[in-house]
């Protein structure tokens, strides 16, 4: 867009540069408080050694490395990474596949089964993250949950089953949740772009003979492509960032079966023996895993800007 | 015909397994909030309850001092829920004055993205973009030792200030380009009679960005109410908590049991559930617009 002829000039306003700055005065001041200046404080505070003694005393002892070689030589942390990218794996992968699946079934608008459905959509997405990992933990419970009251009542099984209580499936246990709170984001995406596929293109397939499964195949899928990438790319970071699930169900039990990266540096900063140093050099290196994702994210956008 | 009849009994099907999946967890909440505990331990098969009771809800909107039948034995109860009320006026001010705030920076600013294209504002979306990627932890270590200096640990204040720098990026993605949607003759015409760039801003852009200004306002008020981790590492006194703090320091609380848990859970999801249900058309503008966080 050229930038404006102005018809007149104004003699008491500001010219455009400074004005854009005397606007963006309260912006740059929140953000530099709140996201600048703390991602750089996270990088200085990772290398010295910051603990409630330090803290009090308001002296930080540089340690240079110290901090990234204790986390990476202690195998929590490596378990946690490894956590982290098997519950991002099964959960992004679920979630696209039943998005996709489910945004077909919303674009039904004939069946009003699916217009029930198009409506409740978004009610996961407003619930709180901490409320619905207790409320999936007491489905999930043991002695009384729900699940397990289900399948009595049914006869499907008549034994309890432990549900998030098992080392091997307490993390899809964790991950159940969080897919059922995130797939309404990326179901409105993918309707979103059904939406604006031409029925022109449906209407010609079906004239030269395809099927349903050929239409889906040689026509919807192609077309959904990119915004399946845009899904991918912003789950998969946020998934690399699941912490409200964690703490409600599991707490990083059983034993360390679901301790994931952001856990892990919320348990050394924030919980004895408050080694916020450690914490920030943990966190860090999730920073930094989820960076390159946001590089290619932002590569991605002006690619199909321009 | 006959086969048309079998694919759409096919939908339905496919229909109800959605919705089941999606509202199980609201009505396991429900059952749960609505029995003792003392019902929850008497059957632990069945799915009906033996006796339906509001008494959980009575006991925390109350504070701990209507106890009803079901607690009225009760010798334990968690000091944080004689302190609800402290989290529900906490929630309420905090996602309010977070909203507002937002909406009024992120308005100011998307106005010079869309109007002025000074080169640095541009560069300053460009961070936007990048800035929703940074996982809140990340920020958490550092502000809590900056705001720790401030004084402004276990105040309202902080949890504010935090939130608002994390929600604005996702604003100027969103109204930036709904502002520069909006025809420039209109600046034009209202220049010419005399306007300032600012009152064209508050007299004719945002009159006309009502939708977006509704699907971003939504879409932080739900962000801003749900969010644990800001309040849960700045607040840890029970009278700056807020919702979602208080519940995730009942978690660990061996004698607090799920009755009274699942009450608290519906009542901190209720507000968020029906504005979004009420806005539903902004929100799903908001989300495709932005494909802000989830």
């Amino acid at each position: 867009m050229p930038p404006l002829m102005k018809p007149f000039r104004f003699g008491r306003e500001l010219p455009p540069g400074v004005l854009s700055f005397v606007m963006n005065i309260p912006t740059l001041i929140t953000l530099s408080l709140v996201l600048a200046y703390p991602i750089f404080y996270a990088a200085y505070l990772s290398f010295h050694k910051v603990s409630l003694a330090e803290l009090r005393r308001g002296v930080f002892p540089f340690v240079g490395l110290a901090n990234y070689e204790r986390i990476f030589n202690d195998p929590l942390f490596l378990l946690s990474l490894k956590n982290t990218l098997l519950f991002t794996g099964l959960s992004v992968t679920v979630e696209i596949l039943l998005a996709i699946a489910i945004a077909l079934l919303i674009d039904q608008t004939h069946i009003w089964t699916s217009r029930v459905t198009k409506f409740l959509i978004l009610v996961p997405y407003a619930v709180p993250p901490i409320a619905n990992g207790l409320i999936w933990s007491f489905m999930y419970s043991f002695e009384y949950g729900f699940l397990n009251r289900i399948l009595f009542t049914t006869g499907i099984s008549h034994s309890a089953v432990n549900w998030s209580g098992d080392p091997s499936t307490a993390l899809i246990a964790v991950a159940i949740p969080y897919i059922w709170r995130t797939l309404p984001f990326a179901i409105l995406l993918l309707h979103a772009a059904l939406q604006g596929i031409s029925h022109e293109l449906y209407e010609a397939a079906s004239v030269d003979g395809a099927g349903a499964v050929q239409r889906f195949w040689h026509i919807t899928l192609p077309l959904l492509r990119p915004i399946i990438v845009v899904i991918l790319v912003l789950r998969t970071s946020f998934a690399f960032a699941v912490f409200d699930e964690v703490l409600a169900i599991t707490q990083g039990g059983p034993g360390d079966a679901t301790w994931v990266a952001s856990w892990y540096s919320y348990k050394k900063g924030f919980a004895p023996p408050f080694d916020i140093g450690v914490g920030a050099a943990s966190a860090y290196v999730l920073a930094m895993i989820v960076g390159l994702l946001a590089i290619a994210y932002v590569r991605l956008i002006y690619r199909r800007i321009n | 015909m006959r086969q048309r009849g079998w694919t759409n009994l096919w939908l339905h099907a496919a229909n109800v397994a959605v919705i089941a999946f999606f509202v199980l967890p609201l009505i396991a909440a429900l059952f749960g909030a609505l029995q003792s505990e003392k019902s929850l331990h008497a059957d632990t098969r069945g799915l009906w309850a033996p006796e339906w009771t509001l008494d959980n809800f009575r006991v925390i909107l109350s504070g701990g001092a209507q106890r009803g039948a079901i607690f009225e034995q009760a010798t334990y109860l968690p000091d944080n829920i004689k302190k609800i009320h402290f989290a529900l006026i906490n929630s309420t001010i905090i996602s309010v004055s977070v909203t507002l705030l937002t909406l009024v920076f992120a308005s100011l600013t998307a106005y010079t993205v869309a109007r002025l294209r000074s080169r640095w504002v541009m560069w300053l979306m460009g961070v936007n973009v990048f800035a929703r990627f940074v996982p809140i932890i990340v920020l958490m270590v550092p502000l809590y030792v900056t705001f720790r200096g401030m004084g402004l640990l276990n105040s309202i204040w902080g949890v504010i200030i935090a939130l608002t720098g994390f929600l604005l990026p996702y604003g100027i993605i969103i109204l930036a380009p709904y502002f520069a949607s909006i025809p420039a003759e209109l600046d034009d015409a209202a220049r010419i009679d005399g306007c300032s760039r600012f009152t064209v801003l508050v007299r004719i852009i945002l009159p006309l960005s009502t939708p977006a200004l509704a699907s971003y306002g939504a879409i932080v008020f739900v962000i801003a109410w749900n969010d644990l981790l800001i309040p849960l590492i700045l607040n840890n006194r029970a009278e700056f908590m807020t919702l979602p703090v208080m519940i995730a320091s009942l978690v660990g609380d061996m004698f607090t049991f799920f009755n009274l848990l699942m009450a608290i859970c519906l009542i901190a999801l209720a507000p968020t559930v029906i504005l979004v249900l009420v806005l539903r058309r902004y929100v799903v503008q908001g989300l495709s617009a932005g494909a802000v966080k989830g």
